[in-house]
């Protein structure tokens, strides 16, 4: 071997050396990082959407595409870091998102027709601060008020509020705009009649399933759906499990014992009970219901994701 | 008169695709393929990311990359243009021959503006791409209006780096291009900004800038192609005049200055 070939070999061998040395110390500054406390996690947004905006070179767009991506991936890292495994998509506030209007906020300040913003600020915040969400989709209004779906919104954030009056109101102002659906004329209506009923809240979420460009906000209303069937369900097993008891003198066993009485039960919507191999009753995500022997009522099982009945 | 005004346009012609072909034989077009990585990670990994919309983070994403590349492509092959003619000592062989000093000027900005548009549409072409890939195929129409007041911007920021290479040094050149790009984004900006301060030489000061400089901000147009829209006719129109205008008031100061120009 030659000088120069020898060189080459020495140089090879050193590069893989290198890069070895380069790959271990990564891992081991990243496994001896000092993390930050807790409190540090969520520090206050530094720079306002109003404030940048002219000053950005024009890439407004842009930086509010990032700040909604935050948004999504803020909420998501709350949910992955909750200590409490099960958390009610109704009530999110134990997981403290604080930041999730801020970035919503900015992100509708540097783009004001971001649509996917104003949908999801509207179907998450009511279950962290109605009035924040009540603000943002405002601003969807104001900024672009020939959408109909954004009233669509208002009237599902007082809904959920149980304002039912200006859940009407947002519906009666949104199906007057072009391209309006039927749907929104039927809400206003149902909305004054029987704001608060299951069938209203059916309508509500399977129109957002439908209708709804975004993932996040079809993926809330499909959970909530689930959920209004469940309750369906425990209402129809409990009376299954009145007569069972008035007939038998006692409480069903489980729910093998309880089949044939549900056989001639008719669930709405035209469904059937769900059951699984082992003559079990399921909820709609596949965990078996359970019998409370103390009271013989029927509840959602310990394993379930749907919240407690 | 009619022999020498097409004798002139032929020489600027010439001068236009000899700089095209350097720019090429430079490998400045290599950015395309960096562009193109880009796109191609943004149409796979956006999807998660955007819960879905991944369509319009694509387009913002793309435009600014078109901007950003066709900026630093103009300040920084811009700004070398008669530099290195002049280092190179080919600047003598060029006027030993029939050709004007403002020919010459010319020629390069056009060379350099054929570059960028080739650089520009193939970058339109791989957003274009990339949204057919998310099946955002609606925003592809509406790409295009911004694509073209993009490269309009860059003709104006060419002749900025034109302008400043024709007295100062390469890198100041680029430094001085540099800050009219990002100031002439701000002008109207600073402009309210110094109208809310209540100061008369700050309103002043800012009402020259805002004059004075390019104002680039009448080709942003990135943020609403996002959101579908379009721009308009008079839109357009008034941004293509405003771009010829301009520029050719920077080519004529970087002629006049370039004929006082002494290589020795």
């Amino acid at each position: 071997m030659n000088k120069s070939s020898l060189q080459y070999v020495l140089s090879g061998i050193f590069l893989v050396l290198g890069f070895i040395a380069v790959f271990g110390l990564s891992n081991y500054l990243e496994r001896n990082r000092v993390s930050l406390p807790e409190a540090y996690q969520d520090e206050d947004l530094t720079l306002q959407g109003k404030r940048l905006k002219g000053y950005v070179l024009g890439a407004e767009g842009l930086i509010a595409d990032w700040y909604w991506m935050q948004s999504l991936q803020y909420l998501g890292s709350k949910i992955i870091g909750s200590k409490n495994e099960s958390f009610d998509l109704g009530d999110l506030r134990p997981l403290n998102p604080r930041l999730l209007y801020p970035y919503l906020d900015n992100s509708t300040e540097l783009d004001p027709k971001l649509m996917a913003a104003y949908t999801f600020g509207a179907t998450i915040l009511p279950a962290i601060d109605t009035s924040k969400a009540i603000d943002l989709t405002e601003k969807g209004i104001a900024n672009n008020p020939d959408s109909w779906n954004l009233y669509h919104l208002l009237g599902y954030i007082h809904w959920r509020n149980k304002d039912y009056e200006k859940a009407a109101q947002a519906y009666d102002t949104g199906m007057k705009l072009p391209g309006a659906p039927s749907f929104m004329r039927i809400m206003a209506a149902s909305m004054r009649t029987q704001g608060g009923s299951r069938e209203t809240a059916r309508v509500m979420y399977k129109q957002m399933l439908e209708s709804d460009p975004d993932a996040q906000t079809k993926t809330n209303a499909e959970f909530r759906l689930k959920e209004l069937d469940a309750l369906d369900d425990l209402d129809a097993l409990n009376a299954s499990l009145k007569t069972f008891t008035e007939r038998q003198g006692r409480c069903a066993s489980g729910w093998s014992e309880l089949l044939p009485l549900l056989q001639n039960v008719k669930l709405p919507e035209g469904r059937d009970f769900l059951i699984d191999s082992s003559d079990s009753v399921v909820d709609p995500t596949g965990i078996p219901y359970s019998i409370d022997r103390s009271t013989c009522k029927a509840q959602i099982g310990p394993e379930s994701t749907l919240p407690p009945s | 008169m009619k022999v020498r005004s097409n004798s002139a346009l032929k020489t600027i012609l010439t001068i236009a695709l000899n700089t095209f072909r350097e720019a090429v034989r430079d490998r400045v077009l290599y950015n395309l393929v960096i562009f193109v990585l880009l796109i191609i990670a943004c149409a796979i990994l956006l999807g998660d990311l955007t819960d879905g919309n991944e369509a319009r983070t694509i387009v913002n994403i793309g435009l600014n990359a078109i901007l950003i590349f066709g900026a630093f492509i103009a300040i920084f092959v811009g700004v070398s243009l008669v530099s290195k003619e002049i280092e190179k000592r080919t600047v003598f062989a060029i006027f030993a021959k029939p050709v004007r000093r403002s020919e010459f000027v010319l020629g390069k900005y056009l060379g350099l503006c054929l570059t960028l548009l080739v650089n520009v549409v193939v970058m339109g072409v791989g957003v274009s791409l990339a949204l057919v890939y998310v099946k955002g195929g609606s925003l592809i129409y509406s790409i295009w209006g911004s694509i073209l007041l993009i490269f309009l911007e860059l003709t104006i920021l060419t002749a900025v780096a034109i302008l400043f290479s024709s007295f100062s040094s390469p890198a100041l050149s680029a430094l001085l291009t540099f800050f009219t790009f990002v100031i002439g984004h701000m002008s109207a900006s600073l402009r309210d900004l110094a109208a809310g301060l209540g100061s008369k030489f700050a309103v002043f000061f800012f009402e020259v800038i805002y004059y004075l400089l390019p104002n680039l901000a009448h080709y942003s147009f990135r943020t609403e192609a996002a959101n579908g829209m379009v721009p308009t006719s008079p839109m357009i129109g008034g941004a293509v005049i405003y771009a010829i205008v301009y520029s050719s008031i920077l080519l004529l100061v970087s002629a006049l200055i370039f004929r006082r120009r002494n290589f020795k």
